[in-house]
């Protein structure tokens, strides 16, 4: 064969290698718009296939799929969900959006209210005599607690306010900063606040049950307008403040934690619900501490000393925890 | 030059330099003053008394134990957290390779990292809660006590606000705060770091050859 033969063949040869790459490169070539789909064959085609429903059908079925879990396998095609769409609403148009009125809010009346009646003095002055009322392993617990909290607080209130109030205020760069620091900070004491919670529990739930002298508090609105209010250890509103700190904290910390650790819930529905309570008893619990705060230092004369050296003055326990004076002292408190 | 260019540069030798000769000065110092001479006959060795004085004080007295056991914890929390994130955090340890040792070992996962961060926070606020809770605590507590707690909580704050290193700020903002620790550190209570070998082995020593058992 001379050679050109062989170099025809050759070429031949070439040509046919070329042309049956390109039929099969082919296959992978996205059809033009207006292509007609095969009937189907009840077989699964190439996973680049058009498919036989049109993008509005799609999307249609997408918005009216059963609101499940994203992650479980989904034997209806579904692949959105609604519910991302609503809870992103509510937490954007609500809960972010409004987080500070109620802080706020409370801050304003608890101004007025000290503008108009001032700092609660203790009514007979200062005795000079102090009863111990906290051990230092109960003060240590409250104060590391109320660390974690204003640490969480903080960091919580700039992740929440971001987008709505952050971002028009400062640009989105400083934003970003702020809230990367923010997550980041939150996320490491998170866990803290659990073992705070704990420590509380222990060294506070003596004395926190709710007892029959507590409704006469209650009739008597604490006292705030006036008359005198008898009490053990803990009054009504303590004890409130204690059974909301630890209730609200354990579902505080439930969600917490499923949020820091996603993974561990397979219904995403259960961290969107998380996230909504998550910040809905942030935005309590902040709420109640800053009228705790008020009345634990500037709010009332002599309170502050309970937790800074664990002993109050005489007086002081006699007119607010007369009950718990005469328990601890077994003098009368009407002496 | 940028502002973390600075504070992880010029900035930081400063800071360290200041550190180490710092540290040295004092501890020199300390121990240039020596001990007046003891002129009675030794009943024991003085030797061996530094160094259990110095063993000895790391465990709480059996009579002291049930009544020191928060800041026993919070104490050993806080700072062997604090020697662990320094010294086996991913970033900590990719800067002293690059900067200054010119090798690196395994850093902490992120998980662990978290972990001790949280034992060494919790170490750390609980010291400081009890400084302001425990009235002698309080009594005896200056400014420079307080100052020292602080600053070394934005040292730790800080660096876990960087954690996640998406913006060169959280890091510049870490580092200049490591650097004002760095340059404070010597000339404050914070030297206690390395002087509590000497005074721990001084008592240990006086009572060591008088014959005491510690």
């Amino acid at each position: 064969m001379s050679k050109f033969a062989q170099g025809a063949i050759a070429l031949l040869l070439l040509l046919v290698i070329a042309l049956f790459a390109t039929q099969t490169n082919a296959q992978n070539v996205r059809p033009p718009g207006d292509a007609v789909n095969l009937e189907s064959t009840g077989q699964p085609g190439p996973s680049n296939a058009l498919g036989d429903r049109s993008d509005s059908e799609i999307w249609d079925a997408f918005r009216g799929g059963d609101p499940n879990d994203l992650l479980a396998p989904r034997p209806d095609g579904v692949v959105l969900s609604t519910t991302g769409q609503h809870w992103r609403e509510f937490r954007e148009n609500y809960i972010n959006k409004y987080a500070l009125w109620l802080p706020a809010g409370v801050i304003v009346i608890l101004t007025l209210f000290h503008l108009i009646s001032g700092k609660m003095k203790i009514s007979a002055g200062r005795s000079g005599n102090m009863i111990p009322r906290f051990t230092l392993n109960a003060r240590v617990s409250h104060w590391f607690m109320a660390s974690i909290f204003i640490l969480l607080g903080l960091s919580g209130i700039t992740i929440m306010i971001a987008r709505p109030i952050l971002v028009p205020l400062l640009g989105s760069k400083v934003t970003s900063v702020l809230t990367s620091a923010a997550l980041q900070g939150h996320n490491l004491f998170g866990p803290l606040f659990v073992v705070a919670l704990l420590w509380m529990f222990i060294k506070f739930v003596r004395g926190n049950f709710f007892q029959i002298v507590d409704f006469k508090w209650i009739f008597k609105l604490g006292g705030f307008f006036g008359g005198h209010v008898s009490s053990r250890q803990f009054n009504f509103g303590e004890k409130s403040w204690f059974w909301m700190v630890i209730l609200v904290g354990i579902v505080m910390s439930a969600t917490g934690l499923a949020l820091e650790f996603p993974w561990i819930m397979e219904d995403i529905r259960l961290l969107q619900l998380s996230t909504i309570l998550h910040g809905i008893g942030a935005i309590a619990l902040i709420s109640v501490a800053i009228g705790h705060i008020y009345i634990g230092t500037i709010g009332m004369e002599g309170s502050i000393d309970s937790m800074l050296k664990g002993e109050v003055d005489e007086n002081w326990a006699k007119e607010h925890h007369d009950l718990w004076y005469e328990e601890v002292t077994g003098k009368s408190a009407k002496d | 030059m940028g502002f973390l260019d600075f504070v992880e540069g010029p900035l930081f030798v400063i800071a360290a330099i200041t550190f180490v000769l710092g540290a040295l000065w004092r501890v020199i110092g300390i121990i240039r003053i020596g001990r007046k001479k003891d002129i009675s006959p030794p009943k024991g060795s003085a030797a061996a008394g530094f160094i259990k004085g110095n063993l000895r004080h790391f465990f709480p007295r059996g009579i002291f134990a049930r009544r020191t056991w928060l800041h026993i914890i919070g104490g050993y929390g806080f700072h062997i957290g604090l020697f662990v994130l320094v010294f086996f955090a991913a970033p900590h340890i990719a800067f002293l390779d690059d900067r200054i040792l010119g090798f690196g070992w395994q850093g902490m996962p992120r998980w662990a990292f978290v972990l001790v961060a949280d034992v060494a926070f919790a170490g750390l606020i609980v010291l400081w809660v009890r400084r302001i809770s425990d009235p002698v605590m309080r009594l005896i507590s200056d400014w420079e006590d307080h100052f020292g707690s602080w600053l070394t909580f934005l040292v730790m704050l800080t660096g876990c606000l960087a954690m996640q290193q998406s913006h060169d700020v959280l890091r510049a903002v870490h580092m200049l705060v490591i650097d004002v620790w760095l340059i404070y550190f010597p000339f404050s209570r914070l030297m206690h770091a390395f002087t509590f070998v000497l005074s721990r082995g001084n008592t240990g020593a006086t009572y060591g050859r008088k014959g005491m058992n510690l």
